[in-house]
């Protein structure tokens, strides 16, 4: 079979039109099982629409997006939801759900009885480390608290390829270092990951210390557009940041690793 | 909770138990038939439109995300009245027994039935294209029930006084004398339409947690939302049909339910079905006992606890 049968995602010049906008142009981009890339970019460059596009819900204008080679697009939902799973955004829930039920949600694509889909949902709280919550109304949660519910909802779904849209948005630095260790031990658990997100800094935390590390890599997106694709590591991912963002950034060594920080050019 | 569900479940049933002996006296050679004859069905046809139009605006509530969801606010009841309103000003000009039945069926129950209907179904239309969103739905709703109320009251208008005090006496909704005919007849429609949409639970339990995210985990959201916007359709035109359309069961007692019970579509769309059996038949005893010798319509019980009830509902939802 072709390179796009194999991949979890593969994007072929996809193009996304609205009210005669690109929203996507010509991205090109494909994802393996174990891999994890981080997609960047300005507000509005794209980065959502890429996920809806792999979700099937934002439909392309041209180009296709593949998921284990199935178009995204014409997939039934429960076979969609098999292959792909997606921490939205600000998705608050207003109603009192608790978070058990919510996590039972992922479960919708199996045909199993309901106390299969606790049983399950229950381990997927566990793993996630939010058991405790179990019985607690997503409205009581703190931010972090409901971000790590959500993740459980997406082991629950048991799919290969996770799309993570600014998970750690609004959380303290505390719960983001504890969500990012969360995203990274799924990694490890062989699912590839494709996360939006604007603190690259955050990202040492899905890494383990002192380890033989997986394939990183960050896919710059500008005005609809793949600008860069670059291992996490490699020393052209500032210089491509400066460019993406026209900010300047520093490189600076910290111990594990190395921060990215934005120097003042008044 | 089992406990609380257990106590709801008694209540509702003690409810339908107890109503027909309750009011005017039974003594004598009539008391017998007028328990089994009038009142029995009479509590059977409040407990299948109570259920009906409860689980129904639990459903509703629930695909549009929307607390203020209910057979009302999407022109369902708007369209009934306009079709039952057509046959009842007729009759004054081409003279009632030209529109007595069809099919041995009163008229003006077989058009509420297609007003409720293809109203219902015009809004369908809209929530099924991919783009519009929920509230364009329920303003459709509301467009079309204000367009279906201006016809009628149009009609109204050109009524004499016996159409218009029937059309009154429709509007406000009521539950009518028919018997045991009239529970067969309605139980075709709404027990398909009830296990259809507890078969929805799945999906609907999904919704809660937002549209797209239900759309990621595999829920056909457009297809969820038209099959529960038709066949909730369904089962309520067939309730309003007969009784016309009984004021803020359909928002009330989700909303109640919910209240003691949670959010969990798996308890509240079962429960919703039994406690509004319950609720219209303790209403429509109220309205049999409320004036002596006299008989309130049902609607306006249902109207007068309901706004109260909701206006509660909202300021203590405010507080917590």
């Amino acid at each position: 079979m072709s390179d796009a049968a194999q991949s979890l995602l593969c994007c072929n010049g996809l193009s996304v039109v609205a009210d005669g906008r690109h929203l996507l142009n010509d991205v090109n981009l494909t994802l393996q099982a174990g891999q994890f890339v981080a997609l960047v970019g300005k507000n509005g460059a794209g980065k959502t629409t890429l996920l809806r596009a792999a979700l099937g819900l934002a439909k392309p204008a041209a180009g296709r997006a593949l998921l284990s080679g199935y178009d995204a697009n014409t997939l039934p939902g429960r076979q969609r939801a098999g292959l792909v799973g997606w921490l939205p955004q600000n998705a608050p829930v207003p109603e009192p759900v608790a978070a058990l039920d919510l996590v039972v949600a992922g479960r919708f694509r199996f045909n199993e009885s309901f106390a299969a889909s606790r049983v399950a949902a229950q381990d997927a709280l566990a793993q996630a480390g939010a058991q405790e919550f179990e019985n607690a109304a997503m409205t009581r949660l703190s931010g972090g608290e409901q971000q790590r519910v959500a993740l459980a909802a997406l082991i629950a779904q048991e799919s290969p390829l996770l799309l993570l849209d600014e998970p750690a948005n609004h959380l303290d630095p505390a719960q983001q270092i504890a969500l990012y260790r969360l995203i990274g031990d799924l990694w490890r658990q062989g699912r590839a990951i494709l996360c939006v997100t604007h603190d690259l800094n955050l990202l040492r935390f899905a890494r383990l210390p002192n380890a033989a590390q997986a394939p990183l890599r960050v896919v710059g997106l500008q005005s609809g557009r793949v600008s860069f694709e670059v291992d996490f590591d490699a020393p052209e991912l500032a210089p491509s940041l400066d460019r993406l963002f026209g900010v300047r950034l520093r490189e600076v060594s910290v111990e594990g690793g190395r921060l990215l920080v934005p120097e003042d050019t008044r | 909770m089992k406990l609380r569900v257990m106590m709801l479940c008694v209540v509702s049933l003690a409810v339908l138990a107890l109503s027909p002996w309750l009011g005017g006296s039974l003594k004598g050679d009539l008391g017998w038939q007028i328990l089994w004859q009038l009142r029995v069905p009479r509590v059977l046809m409040a407990a299948l439109v109570g259920a009906t139009l409860s689980l129904v605006g639990a459903c509703y509530q629930t695909i549009f995300a929307n607390p203020l969801a209910a057979p009302s606010t999407v022109g369902t009841t708007a369209g009934a009245t306009l079709g039952a309103l057509v046959p009842l000003v007729l009759g004054t000009i081409l003279g009632p027994q030209m529109i007595q039945s069809a099919f041995g069926l009163p008229v003006t129950a077989l058009a509420a039935f297609a007003g409720a209907l293809a109203v219902s179904l015009l809004v369908a239309a809209v929530a099924v294209q991919g783009r519009a969103r929920v509230n364009d739905v329920l303003l459709a709703g509301i467009a079309v029930s204000l367009a279906a109320g201006a016809i009628s009251a149009g009609l109204q208008y050109t009524a004499d006084q016996a159409a218009l005090f029937a059309a009154i006496q429709w509007s406000l909704g009521h539950l009518p004398q028919v018997g045991y005919r009239g529970v067969l007849m309605l139980l075709p429609f709404v027990l398909p339409v009830w296990v259809v949409l507890l078969l929805q639970t799945r999906a609907l339990n999904a919704l809660l947690g937002g549209e797209q995210r239900a759309h990621s985990q595999g829920v056909d959201v457009p297809r969820i939302r038209a099959l529960v916007l038709g066949v909730g359709a369904l089962g309520v035109a067939a309730c309003v049909a007969w009784c016309g359309p009984i004021a803020f069961v359909g928002l009330l007692v989700p909303h109640l339910v919910r209240l003691g019970l949670g959010v969990n579509r798996r308890v509240l769309l079962p429960m919703s079905l039994v406690v509004g059996a319950g609720f219209l038949a303790a209403c429509d005893l109220g309205a049999r006992l409320a004036l002596p010798g006299r008989e309130l319509p049902v609607g306006v019980i249902t109207a007068g606890l309901g706004a109260p009830a909701l206006v509660w509902l909202i300021l203590r939802g405010n507080r917590s």
